[in-house]
């Protein structure tokens, strides 16, 4: 399973954001939300981030102790708070800075896809993040620039 | 501890003349009493700005507050009030931002900044997690608001930053300069940017990573969910969304609430260049949104060609629109968004700036001015270059400028001959695009309100254009059909309260009256009494809030009051009351004001003059301020029974 953002219809309004910590953590802390709307506000870009469980995870390669596992249901790789030792090595790792740090608990955290019903994707009020099936998901993105050349062919034939 | 969460507990108090910063507990009681947001404010404002106090000295107090609910869970959470005697009208003033800055000051710690004094040199306030510190901001005077909020953006190694600043026309003390938050959203009415201007203070810079504590999160949880999927699903969520405030300007224009030229007439024969079908079609670049807030009203719009192209422009509302469309006679959009942009950079209020350029193009209509006593600028009707450049002139207060700078009621007074006749203020304030003719309650919500003419105060929407279904959803049937009937003054004295009473809560609890508690008059007493329970734990049900609200209104009048307001001052435009508007209606309609206004203090518990009776204040616990009250109007004409 993936977790797409469409940053086309990201409103930047961080409900992702202000849900996620609130589910995690049970209080309104974007500092310690798993995913993060990053924000360029004068070209109105705007990109919900968060990790890319990869295939090939350099988070849990790097991490001493055997800590970081995946999730079969959900393909999410997740932190065993157990074993965690807040080495940090995982966060320096991961180029896209998909793994946090809380120093409170002294461990690291991430997103976890919320064992397949991700809080973000269902708050999101404008579709700007969707749970797809990996297999779809080359099909969604062909079908959105299909539409996208259509009204291109359009505009050259007027 | 501070028993309550929601709150930070914490605010700071900054005197910008010593130098000192304090971080202080907030008080619990005043918290049950006064929520936060604006009821903070008019709490302060009361305790500590007296009446001899000039808006513009030192003495005066600059108020940032947000309450319980910003940076919540909460539908358009991301509302924050800034609160201080207004250099404008002289008595109590606020104005609410929307956008990041109230729950980046919460993140960061605090429910409230308190500023106070003036700086010797010009300063910035930098805040950050727990912290703050005073440093200088003789680099960034004389920027614009965009120069500004790059600038420190920039020395603050943070994109993440959120900035409150002045422009030009604040460190000028153009009386009504606001103070733009990030990003180009501002604390638009009654000048707190002149008030900073006069205080050195250049910006505050807000960066946090902490958290706001919820009381009975599952509780919490519920009923915001319940909210934002009330809010998704209201019937006319997708127009609001689509179309933001810009959408109501063909509906406004269809039952002549529309104001044009100055006000002279109620509807635009070009509306249709500037409504929000045009305005989409020609500029629409994307759809953003305020924290937390399903909606998105707000867009970016650019101007891709023509004189004006790279032209960009972020919250442009429906009121700009007004002021430098119709009430002018420009139909030309993109001149429109240019000039929208300039108020935003030199930070000036778009409304009272549009008002006040129809106010001259009138009086040179009528030849109370000449055009050599506006430096020879051509300010003919629908001259939207000399309009641009007047603009400039009140920022910097050149020429003409200077007297403009000082809001319409002051310039009529300056000119005489009548042409206090044509400012179209109430106790200073211009009037908000908002014709009170063609709607009888927006009439009685100018005069009511406590910041001067202003529609949010009250924000009268179910008879706006008639909605029975949400007056019957609000009120029960007991009401109809007169209530979400426009023409009809009965009942709006009653509408007018509780409009007021809620917005009050509303603005002091931190959330956006544009989303979900009026325009889509979804979220009402019920779901804000049970948010506020669950985040604060405070032990509030609806009467409370209903009494908080009042009680907030009450102290405001009795603030305004000490500043020499009272029934006289209630009071419109001539324009309103006798020059009919036959747009709104066939026969010709003006503002039957008095048939409401005594019907409204009646049910405030108010007395023919318009003053809290002891017995109203006692009611709502505001007992200590009735010797003060009482002391300072004796001596002032006596009040009737
Ligand atoms: S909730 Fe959706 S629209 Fe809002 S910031 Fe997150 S991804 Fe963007
Ligand atoms: S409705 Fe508009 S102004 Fe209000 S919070 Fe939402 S985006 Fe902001």
């Amino acid at each position: 399973m993936r977790l797409q953002p469409n940053p086309e219809k990201c409103t930047g309004c961080q409900i992702c954001e202000a849900f996620c910590s609130f589910k995690k953590e049970r209080a309104v802390w974007p500092a310690r939300s798993r995913i993060s709307v990053l924000k360029w506000e004068k070209e109105g870009v705007y990109i919900p981030f968060t990790c890319q469980q990869c295939e090939r995870p350099l988070c849990q390669e790097a991490c001493p102790v055997g800590a970081i596992g995946r999730c079969e249901a959900t393909g999410a790789l997740e932190v065993d708070s157990r074993r965690c030792l807040g080495c940090k090595m995982c966060v320096t790792a991961c180029p896209f800075g998909g793994m946090a740090y809380d120093p409170d608990r002294g461990q690291a955290i991430k997103c976890d896809l919320c064992g397949g019903d991700p809080e973000c994707v269902r708050m999101c009020p404008f579709g700007a993040l969707t749970f797809i099936r990996e297999e779809k998901y080359a099909q969604v993105k062909r079908r959105e620039a299909a539409r996208k050349l259509a009204g291109l062919l359009d505009l050259v034939g007027r | 501890m501070f028993r309550y969460k929601g709150y930070t507990g914490k605010y700071l108090e900054v005197d910008l003349s010593t130098g000192s910063v304090e971080v202080l507990p907030i008080d619990e009681a005043l918290a049950e009493a006064f929520l936060g947001g604006s009821g903070f404010g008019t709490n302060l404002l009361w305790r500590r700005v007296p009446a001899a106090v000039d808006p513009l000295s030192p003495d005066n107090l600059l108020i940032f507050a947000t309450g319980p609910l910003n940076g919540t869970l909460m539908p358009n959470s991301g509302r924050m009030e800034m609160i201080s005697k207004s250099p404008l009208t002289g008595i109590y003033g606020d104005s609410n931002t929307g956008g990041f800055l109230g729950p980046e000051l919460k993140f960061a710690g605090f429910d409230m900044v308190v500023i106070r004094g003036k700086a010797p040199e010009p300063v910035y306030l930098w805040i950050e997690d727990g912290k703050a510190e005073i440093r200088s901001a003789k680099h960034l005077w004389g920027k614009d608001t965009v120069e500004t909020e790059d600038a420190l953006v920039e020395e603050l190694h943070d994109p993440g930053v959120k900035v409150a600043c002045i422009g030009p026309a604040g460190e000028n003390l153009v009386r009504y300069a606001c103070i733009q938050a990030t990003s180009s959203r501002s604390f638009g009415r009654t000048g707190g940017g002149a008030v900073m201007g006069s205080k050195n203070l250049k910006a505050m810079a807000v960066r946090g990573f902490g958290a706001v504590r919820i009381a009975d999160p599952d509780g919490f949880y519920r009923v915001a969910v319940r909210c934002h999927e009330g809010i998704k699903s209201n019937e006319i969520y997708p127009a609001v969304h689509r179309y933001g405030t810009p959408g109501i300007v063909s509906l406004m224009n269809v039952i002549g609430r529309f104001p044009t030229k100055n006000f002279q007439l109620g509807g635009y024969a070009d509306a249709d260049k500037i409504n929000a079908e045009a305005l989409r079609a020609g500029f629409f670049v994307k759809d953003i949104a305020c924290f937390g807030c399903p909606v998105a009203c707000d867009k970016i719009y650019r101007v891709n060609e023509g004189e004006y192209a790279g032209t960009t422009v972020r919250s442009f509302e429906y009121e700009t629109i007004n002021a430098f469309g119709a009430n002018i006679l420009n139909p030309k959009l993109d001149a429109i968004l240019k000039a929208s942009d300039i108020c935003d950079r030199l930070g000036l209020d778009s409304i009272t700036t549009g008002r006040c350029i129809s106010f001259v193009m009138e009086l040179l209509d009528r030849g109370i001015l000449t055009r050599a006593g506006v430096d020879g600028l051509d300010l003919t009707w629908g001259n939207v270059e000399a309009a641009m450049e007047l603009v400039r002139r009140i920022a910097y207060r050149q020429g003409v400028g200077t007297l403009l700078a000082e809001g319409v009621r002051r310039a009529a007074k300056e000119i005489g001959k009548g042409a206090a006749d044509y400012a179209m203020d109430v106790k200073g304030q211009e009037i908000a695009a908002q014709d009170g003719r063609a709607q009888q309650s927006m009439g009685l919500a100018h005069v009511t309100s406590s910041r001067g003419a202003d529609h949010l105060k009250a924000f009268p929407t179910i008879d706006e254009t008639g909605y029975p279904t949400e007056a019957r959803r609000r009120y029960g049937d007991a009401y109809l059909p007169d209530m979400a009937d426009p023409r009809s003054t009965k009942y709006k004295g009653f509408l007018v309260k509780d409009g007021e009473d809620y917005a009050a809560v509303v603005d002091s609890t931190g959330t956006c009256k544009s989303g979900g508690n009026f325009v889509l008059a979804q979220i009402y007493w019920d779901d804000v009494a049970e948010a506020v329970r669950y985040a604060t734990g405070m032990d509030i049900d609806v009467v409370g809030l209903k009494a908080a609200g009042e009680r907030i209104v009450n102290l405001q009048r009795a603030y305004n009051a000490i500043h020499g307001i009272s029934r006289k001052d209630d009071t419109l435009p001539k324009r309103f009351i006798v020059e009919p508007n036959y747009q709104a209606t066939p026969e010709g309609a003006v503002c039957r004001l008095h048939e409401m206004l005594d019907d409204y203090y009646r049910l405030r518990g108010w007395d023919r003059e318009g003053l809290p009776t002891a017995e109203t204040l006692r009611r709502l616990g505001l007992e200590d301020t009735i010797p003060r009250l009482e002391s300072e109007l004796a001596g002032r004409p006596s009040r009737s029974p």
